[in-house]
């Protein structure tokens, strides 16, 4: 287990220093200079900046300066906000982030279980065709639109939510909803599928001639075995819920990194760009590298017995 | 009566029965291809096939609907801005009755002509601009998965087919590929061919071939040592007739089902990318940017994000259920 751990973390640090290359040359094949107003310098006004920021060194010279500095922590000055440290912004904002992706999962996830179950145990009746269309269309519906349905009744119209900033939980509530519709439709389908599945099992046949009552049978025997293989999908919807934060932060103005990035995508902020496609990045390389040793705690059948995988 | 009765039942009476063999061996029942008896399930399907007239009806809209009024999409006129949706005949609705917060804007302004879905705020008509809209979403779409299939099928075919080395080497690459998200991929692809239709095409294209290939490669896997292929080998088939002519035809329901799911998928990340920014290119319209302007006036004048909102949604959601429905006609099994 700590070598497949081990294993796992080095394949992570590998993936990882190809986005950090990756994003590196991208950086270097990017259109146009980083200074504001380039076309009024003189030549040699212009010579001067680049030798100061040493961009006038080989690219490899550059590209070593580049990891060196990464590893150290320092990803280079905002172009947008007069040079200030990168990681100073997202280290600000990016709790706020954190906080609005962790609410979505939660409530998605519970959400999403509770109607998957529902769908489960009432499996070809109305109940099950309700949930599953709900689990559809929130699926399909891009989340930001659901946000802007959302903020326009829930803001405008009825005015019982703010209608943009971050604060406590009147603030939190929408964008959070918004955020979590897509995860609970995607645990809701499996969910239910794992439902169908387990309830056909003989010991759920065994439990019920006991003559334990229904709700034991589906709380205790099916509900807890249905759980274990959603636990594994959650992880992996980080991706949607990062996607989803870009479009659901700048709709409801929320000063996460979320739509720190859409603005510098805007303003052509290039290190702020690439410091938070790392971070994006390395989100996202811990989240598999989480969904493959929950897998192998969850699942004895999955774990690795040597070999190649 | 009594005659019949009191009849003996000789022996000459039974003679033996003619057994046909082959008769029993008849089927009765009109032979049903694969093919046909897929087309049966899909269509017996409600909800598949109600998005399928869903979707029929929106590419024919998307063809001829920025035509109707002769407007093109970017004919501004600054008088008529903001303009309410007003259908003649579809008044009775309140959504549709040329309205603005109770006033009659098309009687105020002594305006003839209805735009029915409204004009934004450069006074361009809505109808025009969300229907050569979808139409560019739904090329985008179309071009990103045709080509995704393409470099799917064949990546995946090679690398399942082959086997060994080349089968390791080529994974490792999807690995690293697949380990970085892909909007990350697709953000910095797209900074560096300068937003527009071909840039997130191609950055749409980069990331979603990987699922088709891993697909491909395990459907390959699976068929490559059945019978079938071994009896074609012995003929004296070579790889390519046996990938092309037996291996790909015999895993065309996944990839039938798998593009399906794609579709929506490539009409998410664009509406995504023109949103924040990254796609379409003004005036160009697309689904994504209509949201975007929509969303700007959102609080004055929602009807604008309406009409764009209201057909993605539709969209992904008839994708959706025919990819459902589609996935059942061709793999009962996989029926949930």
């Amino acid at each position: 287990m700590v070598r497949f751990i081990l294993k796992r973390t080095g394949y992570m640090l590998v993936t990882f220093y190809i986005v950090l290359t990756l994003t590196f040359l991208s950086m270097k094949l990017l259109p146009g200079t980083p200074f504001k107003q380039a076309q009024k310098l003189t030549p040699q006004q212009l010579n001067t900046l680049k030798s100061y920021y040493g961009l006038n060194d080989p690219i490899p010279v550059q590209y070593v300066r580049y990891v060196w500095n990464f590893i150290h922590g320092d990803m280079g000055g905002s172009f947008q906000y007069g040079n200030e440290p990168v990681t100073d912004f997202l280290f600000a904002r990016f709790p706020i982030s954190l906080q609005l992706g962790i609410n979505a999962m939660i409530v998605g996830t519970v959400l999403g279980i509770l109607l998957g179950i529902v769908a489960g145990i009432n499996r070809g009746k109305s109940l099950d065709w309700g949930s599953t269309m709900v689990a559809i269309i929130g699926v399909s519906i891009p989340s930001f639109v659901l946000a802007a349905i959302l903020q326009f009744f829930f803001s405008v119209y009825w005015r019982i939510f703010p209608v943009a900033g971050w604060g406590g939980f009147m603030y939190q509530a929408l964008p959070t909803l918004a955020l979590a519709i897509g995860v609970t439709a995607q645990v809701a389908r499996f969910m239910r599928t794992e439902m169908v599945e387990v309830l056909n099992q003989d010991y759920i046949v065994t439990a019920q001639a006991k003559g334990l009552s229904r709700a034991t049978v589906i709380y205790k025997h099916a509900v807890r075995n249905a759980m274990i293989p959603v636990i594994t999908i959650v992880p992996p919807m980080t991706a949607a819920v990062v996607t989803g934060s870009l479009v659901i932060e700048n709709i409801f103005n929320i000063p996460g990194i979320g739509s720190q990035f859409v603005d510098s995508i805007v303003t052509n902020d290039y290190p702020m760009i690439m410091g938070t496609t790392e971070l994006y990045a390395l989100l996202y390389i811990v989240s598999l590298l989480v969904v493959d040793i929950l897998y192998q705690l969850v699942d004895p059948r999955m774990r690795v017995t040597g070999g190649k995988a | 009566m009594m005659a019949t009765v009191n009849q003996e039942v000789s022996k000459e009476l039974f003679a033996p029965a003619d057994i046909d063999h082959s008769s029993s061996e008849r089927i009765a029942g009109e032979s049903v291809s694969a093919w046909r008896d897929s087309l049966r399930r899909y269509v017996k399907s409600v909800p598949a096939m109600v998005s399928t007239i869903i979707i029929a009806l929106t590419i024919v809209l998307s063809i001829v609907g920025p035509h109707f009024f002769g407007y093109g999409i970017d004919d501004q006129n600054i008088n008529l801005q903001n303009m309410p949706p007003k259908i003649p005949g579809l008044t009775w609705i309140p959504a549709f009755d040329g309205k603005y917060q109770g006033v009659d804007v098309y009687a105020q302004k002594h305006i003839k002509k209805a735009y029915w879905f409204g004009t934004d705020a450069l006074g361009r008509d809505i109808w025009t601009r969300t229907w050569s809209g979808t139409r560019i979403s739904l090329i985008i779409a179309l071009v990103a998965t045709l080509v995704d299939i393409f470099i799917g099928v064949t990546y995946g075919s090679i690398s399942g087919y082959i086997g060994g080395k080349t089968d390791t080497i080529m994974q490792r690459i999807i690995e690293i590929i697949a380990g970085i998200p892909s909007l990350v991929w697709i953000i910095l692809l797209i900074l560096i061919m300068q937003p527009g239709l071909f840039a997130i095409t191609v950055a749409i294209t980069a990331t979603s071939w990987i699922g088709m290939a891993r697909l491909i490669r395990g459907e390959m896997m699976k068929l490559k040592n059945q019978e079938f292929v071994l009896a074609s080998r012995t003929l004296g088939a070579k790889n390519s007739r046996i990938i092309f002519r037996h291996l790909i035809p015999n895993s065309l329901g996944m990839i039938i089902i798998n593009t399906m799911f794609s579709i929506p998928t490539a009409i998410f990340f664009e509406a995504f990318l023109s949103f924040i920014g990254l796609g379409i290119r003004r005036p160009q319209a697309s689904l994504g940017s209509m949201i975007n302007e929509g969303f700007r006036v959102l609080m004055i004048y929602p009807y604008q994000i309406l009409f764009p909102g209201v057909i993605i949604s539709l969209l992904l959601i008839c994708f959706n259920l025919m990819g459902d429905g589609l996935r059942d006609a061709f793999d009962p099994k996989l029926r949930r």
